[in-house]
């Protein structure tokens, strides 16, 4: 068994060696390209998943969302709540988060948006919002008559170019005028444009605590959601229930719940996607190898017969090409390899520019397992069949050519 | 006592529709030991003969024996495996294999047999000098000269020892010097270690070789 083996690998390593480079390089390149080509989608497209969770996480949700109990509007008591959760193991820090029903007024723009308060120090320990500031400055606890909106709440002077209504193209420093809900109408200062590209962010409108309280006329102690930012090395799900522990009775979600269904159909039809560039990739990888194979064994008839002839078994021959096959898919598995990292690396310099932000190559282990075994399965295939056809011929038949 | 023995032997070949009856019924005997010619015209079935003797072909029908053993009986694996350990080949065309050197296609054998390496190749090269190749060892089939070629075919037969060498015709390509050093070459083989050969040979001037003629016309033996 073990002389079988090393006489086939004997024969596959001067066959690769002294039969024609070209060919043989050739075929490892094109392993290596469908490789290439196996990873990149499915990479671009965890990138885009990843940039998804990213952005959620950033500034949409942070990690852990807490929400008032079923059937209730309010968080009551929210700083005691605020001081409870920031005590709690794994908590980073929490900010919360006050909406009012309002609409905002640009000349003769006028769009309805809930206008959001928060407390800007304790937002700025959880979401990355203050990071993205297109324009002007992100809101300080001190600011009243001032106002921050996110990218697509300012718009274009050409609405042609909006994605959603907005102000009309509204700069830092422009007075827009808000009417509450509550009655309260009043003109804000526009003192900065943020831009996270996260859609549903860039279309928000923010306040500060202090603002809101006076727009409401009374000390505001109420919230309709608190972000809370978990600490690096803990795992949302283990900090929620840290947080269920400590008797909490609000509803608390991992970011995963909150947007759960946002993003579950888009990565499903990404992987669909995936899914059929794989199987064509994995295609294209069998025949290439079978024709490759097949040409070579047609080409070696006369040899194998000879071989067979000598006293070398056909299971050594078929072998002896199972090899051959063998090394040319992992040598093009390994070139891809290098390709994908070099994507990889330069994806990270230089991120694809889409819409919803910059994507780079996001690789899973998981799918590079599954793309170098399955184009080592199909190494294995592609060889074995042609070699089999052959050396299975009778001795004389091979021997003519 | 008879190393190979052939009885009522026949090997028709389907071509077509058409039957070729290449082997009409030849019965035989070779002794150990013998250097064994098989002469006769072209056509007459002489490389036929030669394949069912060496397990390289099924007769239609008859039956070989090879060392009191019945060789039709074995699988294809065993039969592989009788020609590996009991037979050498050398053919008209010396049947290299293109892809490996002078002395890999001789020492693949012993390794095949699983033999260690060092001692494959040690036997390799001394019987690559003993057909006057030392100074080809890592040349590859297609850099030798078809005499050349040829003893290396001698040496890859040669280097299990076996106990049978099969010739189809091992001159035809070469010219009458080379021709003779190959004839000799065996000779020199079969006194020395007592090897059976059985070879096959149009030239009349081979006979002076050989320990003993057999003749075949359209698919018989007229021997005996
Ligand atoms: N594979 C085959 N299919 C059909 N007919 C064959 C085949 N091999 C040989 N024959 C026929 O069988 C007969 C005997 O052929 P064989 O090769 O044994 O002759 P030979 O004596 O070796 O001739 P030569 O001296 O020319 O080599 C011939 O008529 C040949 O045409
Ligand atoms: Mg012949």
């Amino acid at each position: 068994m073990l002389t079988d083996f090393k006489i086939s690998f004997f024969l596959a390593v001067r066959m690769l060696r002294r039969s024609s480079k070209t060919g043989t390089l050739l075929t490892i390149f094109i392993i290596a390209m469908v490789f290439t080509n196996m990873i990149f989608l499915s990479s671009v497209i965890g990138g885009s998943i990843e940039l998804m969770n990213e952005q959620t996480v950033d500034f949409y949700i942070s990690n852990i969302i807490i929400k008032p109990k079923e059937d209730i509007r309010f968080i009551d008591n929210t700083s005691s709540l605020v001081s409870k959760v920031n005590r709690i193991p794994g908590v980073s820090h929490a900010s919360a988060r006050y909406e009012l029903g309002a609409s905002l007024n640009h000349k003769s723009n006028e769009i309805a948006l809930p206008v959001i308060a928060f407390n800007p120090d304790d937002e700025k320990l959880v979401t990355k919002i203050h990071e993205m500031m297109k324009e002007g400055q992100f809101l300080t606890r001190e600011d009243r008559g001032q106002v921050i909106i996110g990218n697509y709440v300012a718009g274009n002077v050409d609405e042609s170019k909006d994605f959603f209504e907005s102000l009309g193209g509204v700069k830092t420093g422009d007075s827009i005028t808000v009417s509450f809900v509550n009655g309260v109408s009043k003109d804000y200062r526009i003192k900065g444009i943020f831009q996270t590209k996260s859609y549903q962010t860039d279309y928000k409108v923010f306040i500060s605590w202090n603002e809101m309280e006076e727009v409401l006329g009374y000390p505001l102690d109420q919230s309709n959601e608190l972000l809370v930012k978990t600490e690096a090395g803990t795992t949302e799900k283990e900090v929620k229930r840290t947080m269920l522990s400590y008797g909490i009775q609000e509803q608390v979600k991992t970011w995963k719940e909150q947007a759960g269904g946002l993003f579950d159909e888009s990565i499903e039809s990404f992987q669909i996607i995936n899914n059929i560039t794989l199987i064509v990739s994995l295609i294209i990888a069998i025949i290439v190898l079978f024709i490759i194979i097949m040409i070579k064994t047609l080409h070696n008839k006369r040899e194998i017969g000879v071989l067979k002839a000598i006293g070398i078994d056909e299971d050594i021959i078929i072998q002896s090409y199972v090899i051959q096959t063998l090394i040319i898919g992992i040598l093009g598995i390994t070139i891809g390899f290098c390709i994908i990292q070099t994507l990889i690396a330069y994806f990270l310099a230089y991120p694809i520019e889409f819409p919803d932000g910059n994507v780079s190559l996001y690789v899973e282990t998981g799918i590079m397992i599954e793309s170098a075994v399955l184009l080592i399965i199909a190494s294995i295939i592609a060889g074995y069949l042609p070699a089999s056809r052959i050396a299975k011929e009778e001795i004389l038949t091979a021997m003519r050519g | 006592m008879a190393v190979i023995s052939v009885k009522d032997l026949y090997r028709v070949y389907k071509l077509g529709k058409v039957d070729v009856h290449a082997l009409n019924g030849v019965t035989l005997d070779i002794t150990e030991g013998e250097f064994v010619g098989i002469m006769g015209p072209s056509g007459s079935g002489k490389s036929t003969l030669l394949y069912q003797m060496s397990l390289l072909d099924r007769p239609t029908s008859g039956l070989v024996t090879i060392q009191g053993k019945n060789v039709g009986g074995l699988t294809d694996h065993q039969r592989t495996r009788f020609r590996l350990n009991h037979c050498g080949y050398v053919f008209q065309d010396y049947a290299l294999v293109p892809e490996l050197t002078t002395e890999e296609n001789v020492y693949l054998l012993p390794m095949a047999q699983g033999k260690p390496d060092t001692e494959s190749i040690d036997t390799a090269r001394e019987i690559l000098g003993k057909v006057g190749l030392s100074n080809r060892l890592s040349h590859l089939p297609r850099e030798l000269s078809g005499g050349e070629q040829q003893r290396v075919a001698i040496a890859r037969a040669m280097v299990n020892k076996p106990d049978i060498i099969f010739a189809d015709e091992p001159c035809a390509n070469l010219d009458s010097v080379n021709s003779k050093r190959i004839l000799e070459l065996f000779k020199e083989l079969n006194q020395e270690n007592g090897q059976t050969i059985v070879m096959i040979s149009h030239e009349d001037e081979d006979i002076e070789y050989f320990d003993r003629v057999i003749r075949i016309f359209d698919g018989k033996n007229r021997e005996r």
